[in-house]
């Protein structure tokens, strides 16, 4: 009798073990994509019973609070949110649970993400790590007041012999950006500071000269034609067309410049493209619109690729439910949602949505932006490899190194790097 | 008699003493566990490839990351700048601390008032006063730009200029720091006597004459530790350049503590991080042990 009493109030315990709901914790950044997840996040809970709790900090702490967690056997984070940056270090150290199997079992379908950021957070080396979450592109904005209106069309035929339009080519736009710089406006605002403002923008000008980071063979590519042309208009940009101090502007102080209506375009992040219609945000409202960066010729793109994953860590106390939220949040309709309240995508189902496309019209030009972009060189050393680009284009800049010699040095510890890493033989 | 009164009280001292001792004993092990183990497992680490990719102890690499931060141009470079950086910081801010403080010294309504309002700016976290520094210097729409174009000055680039920007931060934690210099001087001050004043008064010192030959001599020690202090905490300068100007523009602002912290976290190499603290904090104690020794030798 005892003994079925004591046996019946274990299994009693046990059961109430499993019925009090489990949580979902997820470390994430305060963004406004993060925002949009949360609102959700009820229909989650209601859906499955499973509790979500996100945890949402400033970028600077993600990575020193995520690393400890990481390496302990049974970390407190169910999922994480992976920075590209951080891709090529958290797989090298195996921290990420492979996805393939459960992706697999549930049909997940992968093919509906676009396929730059497939392989930007996605897959590493054919595994799949992480589901692309959102995606943070560069792209070139504008102001497209300026561009219509009928005498600075004429002034602009009259002096360069062509006409006045949304640039086709990279040169087409450097002509606007000398022609726009007169009597205290600017034809460019830029965001020189260290390491990665500087870093992420200078990319988008390496791309549109033609360049790249590297070759197949991961040998680097800077100290090029493209990359000496993508130096010099970088530095006159900053120098001659652009406000005084955009040498040691973050993305915030060059976004007001934009968006105080001093400035003609800004290469930014396209999530910024919502805060330019933004009364509280901007001077500009309905005068600004983001296309990709333009490249040598009309058909190629400029743009700086940039993303967000979500991936499941080794250390994760309940992967299951991980996995059931990660499908749940990636899924077609909660992808939508998310989109239509102005997140990111990283689907081309959403990009072609209807009613998306309805609520944003220029989800089109952010498709063909994240089509035509280009990727970082992502690896082991992908921090470093911003900090020394931020210091010698940093350099460059200010005048204290030509472009030549900041490409060398560059290109020595990038080499270095990339050695160290195993991905340069 | 006498002898054994001797003898008494000195075995009452001892068992004193010891009581104190084990009185004093909790804390002087927390002190131990949170200041002498940081240090040690540090000194532990230098000596060690140890990085958070591999987050091992398994390689002995013996003074090959003393060798690899010393020899590396940055680190001199910025190590260098520190130097520079410290100096001019804790210079200025005393003479200008010690000239607030001298007027201040002979004030004698509002004190209260005066204390609060200098007391501001030091109550103020580093990253709240880089924020707020670096909206007010922002060159296009910025407020200190604005006043100085008022007056027909054309707009300063104060953070993107590699000439100007470490002036900027040094300015910036001179305006930070400057009344902790005025509070501790102040503080020694008026605790000086009245008497050699009023002797000196008599012999028809000047004012002059008076700072130089008895403020200055009688406030010799509280000048050494404020400097002491103030030195110390300058070297560790760290959150005003994350938020103002990242090292840059190019590499001026590049303070040491900012680029050990880039090695740790950035580029993860906790061993090499380790070795560069450790040399940092040898020269600070070489400084401390010797203006130390020097204040003491003065009493």
């Amino acid at each position: 009798m005892l003994k079925k009493l004591l046996l019946g109030s274990v299994m009693a315990l046990g059961f109430a073990g499993s019925a009090s709901a489990e949580t979902v914790s997820i470390l994430m950044e305060g963004v406004p994509d993060t925002e949009y997840v949360k609102a959700l996040v009820p229909e989650f809970t209601k859906e499955t019973g499973i509790e979500v709790n996100l945890e949402v900090v400033n970028y600077a702490e993600m990575h020193t609070k995520l690393v400890p967690q990481l390496v302990a056997p049974k970390g407190s984070y169910s999922a994480i949110v992976v920075d590209f940056y951080w891709v090529g270090e958290f797989a090298k150290a195996g921290w990420m649970q492979p996805l393939d199997d459960r992706i697999k079992a549930d049909n997940f379908d992968t093919s509906a993400y676009i396929p730059a950021l497939m392989d930007l957070v996605g897959k590493v080396d054919g595994t799949t790590y992480m589901l692309p979450f959102y995606n943070y592109a560069m792209g070139l904005t504008y102001r497209t007041d300026l561009l219509a209106d009928a005498k600075n069309q004429a002034d602009f035929k009259a002096k360069y012999n062509m006409d006045l339009r949304v640039p086709q080519t990279w040169d087409e736009y450097l002509k606007q950006v000398e022609f726009f710089t007169k009597d205290g406006f600017y034809g460019v605002v830029n965001q020189g500071l260290r390491p990665d403002p500087i870093a992420m923008e200078w990319s988008n000008y390496l791309f549109a000269n033609g360049g790249e980071y590297h070759d197949a063979n991961w040998k680097p590519t800077l100290n090029t034609e493209a990359g000496v042309k993508a130096i010099e208009q970088y530095t006159t940009n900053i120098n001659k067309y652009g406000p005084v101090g955009s040498a040691s502007f973050g993305f915030d102080e060059a976004f007001n410049v934009m968006a105080q209506g001093k400035a003609y375009s800004y290469i930014t992040y396209n999530f910024f493209r919502t805060s330019y219609d933004d009364p509280s945000k901007s001077a500009v409202v309905g005068k600004v619109e983001i296309m990709p960066v333009p490249g040598a010729t009309p058909d190629k793109g400029g743009s700086l690729n940039g993303a967000w994953g979500w991936a499941i860590p080794k250390s994760s106390p309940n992967p299951d439910a991980a996995w059931t939220f990660l499908k749940w949040v990636e899924s077609k309709e909660i992808a939508k949602k998310r989109a239509l309240a102005g997140g990111s995508p990283t689907r081309t189902d959403v990009f072609d949505d209807p009613d998306v496309l309805a609520k944003y019209p220029y989800y089109p030009a952010l498709k063909k932006l994240l089509l035509t972009s280009h990727n970082f060189a992502v690896f082991t050393y992908t921090p470093q490899l911003v900090e020394v680009l931020g210091r010698e284009l940093s350099l460059a800049v200010a005048g204290e190194k030509s472009p030549q010699d900041a490409l060398a040095a560059i290109e020595v510890e990038f080499t270095e790097l990339a050695k160290k890493d195993g991905k340069l033989q | 008699m006498m002898v054994r009164m001797g003898q008494a009280s000195n075995a009452a001292d001892r068992r004193d003493r010891r009581f104190g001792y084990a009185l004093a004993a909790p804390s002087l092990t927390v002190l131990f566990l949170i200041i002498l183990f940081p240090v040690l497992s540090a000194l532990f680490t230098s000596l060690h490839e140890y990085t958070l990719i591999a987050p091992n102890f398994d390689t002995f690499t013996g003074l090959a990351n003393f060798k690899a931060a010393l020899g590396d141009a940055e680190f001199r470079h910025s190590a260098w700048l520190t130097l520079r950086f410290v100096i001019g910081v804790v210079l200025l801010e005393f003479v200008i601390g010690f000239g607030v403080a001298l007027m201040l010294n002979k004030v004698e309504r509002f004190k209260p008032v005066y204390y609060a309002i200098l007391l501001c700016p030091l109550l103020m976290n580093p990253v709240i006063v880089g924020l707020i520094w670096r909206m007010f210097l922002h060159p296009n729409l910025g407020i200190v730009n604005y006043l100085l174009g008022t007056i027909g000055i054309s707009p300063v680039n104060w953070l993107g200029d590699t000439k100007i920007a470490i002036w900027t931060v040094i300015l910036v934690d001179i305006w930070h720091q400057v009344s902790f210099m005025i509070v501790l001087l102040l503080a020694g001050l008026s605790s000086l006597p009245k008497e050699p004043y009023e002797a000196a008064r008599v012999d028809g010192a000047n004012a002059f004459q008076c700072f130089v030959h008895i403020t200055l001599p009688m406030m010799r020690t509280v000048i050494i530790v404020t400097l002491l202090i103030r030195f110390i905490f300058a070297v560790k300068t760290y959150d005003l350049i994350y938020i103002m100007t990242r090292g840059g523009p190019g590499v001026a602002t590049d303070l040491v503590s900012y680029f050990i912290y880039r090695t740790a976290f950035v580029s993860l190499n906790i061993g090499e991080a380790s070795a560069m603290s450790i040399l940092l904090l040898t020269a600070i104690l070489a400084l401390t042990a010797y203006l130390y020794r020097y204040m003491r030798s003065l009493n």
